[in-house]
C-alpha cells in the first residue's frame, strides 16, 4: 500500500508517505493528513477451456 | 554557573507522524523503571532492581478543530498506541540535538473542551504512556 503526503505537517506535501513502527496509518487518512494511492490490483484472468475433444 | 544549558524555545513534538510543535506549548518526557524490591535479610537498608520500563511524554496542546491541526490529529488516537517523538530544536538530529522516540505509547485520555472565558482552549496533560524508548542521534 502506498500513501501521498496532503499536509506539510507530515512532510513534503505530494511526496511519498513511508509509515514508520507503530504509526497509525488509518488516522492519518481520517484526519486528512495523507491517502492512499495505492489502485486495486486486478485479479488473475481465469482462462476457461472451451475445446471440447 | 553551569558550563551548559539548555532552554527550550524551538523544540520538534511529533506525534503520529504529525508536526504539532506549532500547536505544543509544553512537553516533559520522562523515563521512568519500575522499582523492584530486592531487599533481604543482609541489608541494612531497602535495595531495588529496575523492572519494566515505564516512560512517559505528557505535553499541552492548544486546542484546534481547523483541519490538520490537533483534534484531527489526536481524535483517532486516544485509545490506541502511537509513536510520538520530541527534539530539543528543529535542528538536524545530531548527538548535541538528540530525537527521542516511544513506540507503542498509550494514550488514555484526550480532553476535549477545556475552555476558560477569555483565554486559548489548552488540552493540557495528554500523556503517552510505556511504548518502547529509543533515541537517535544521527
Amino acid at each position: 500500500m502506498k500513501y501521498t503526503i496532503l499536509n506539510e505537517a507530515v512532510g513534503e506535501v505530494g511526496t511519498e508517505f513511508v509509515p514508520d513502527d507503530g504509526i497509525n496509518v488509518e488516522a492519518l487518512i481520517e484526519g486528512g493528513f495523507i491517502k492512499s494511492t495505492s489502485k486495486a490490483t486486478k485479479s488473475d484472468k481465469t482462462i476457461t477451456d472451451t475445446n471440447e475433444e | 554557573m553551569a558550563s551548559t544549558s539548555t532552554f527550550l524555545s524551538n523544540a520538534v513534538v511529533t506525534i503520529n507522524s504529525v508536526d504539532l510543535t506549532g500547536e505544543c506549548s509544553s512537553a516533559n518526557l520522562t523515563r521512568t523503571f519500575d522499582a523492584l524490591e530486592s531487599t533481604n535479610m543482609s541489608n541494612t537498608a531497602r535495595t531495588f532492581v529496575g523492572g519494566l520500563e515505564n516512560s512517559s511524554l505528557v505535553v499541552d496542546l492548544y486546542n484546534s478543530y481547523a483541519a490538520s491541526q490537533t483534534y484531527a490529529t489526536l481524535k483517532s488516537l486516544v485509545g490506541t498506541a502511537v509513536t510520538v517523538k520530541i527534539k530539543p530544536t528543529s535542528a538536524a538530529t545530531s548527538a548535541t540535538n538528540p530525537e527521542h522516540t516511544l513506540t507503542g505509547a498509550f494514550m488514555g485520555t484526550l480532553p476535549l473542551v477545556v475552555s476558560s472565558l477569555g483565554a486559548l482552549d489548552v488540552c493540557g496533560g495528554i500523556t503517552f504512556q510505556g511504548g518502547v524508548y529509543s533515541v537517535a542521534t544521527a
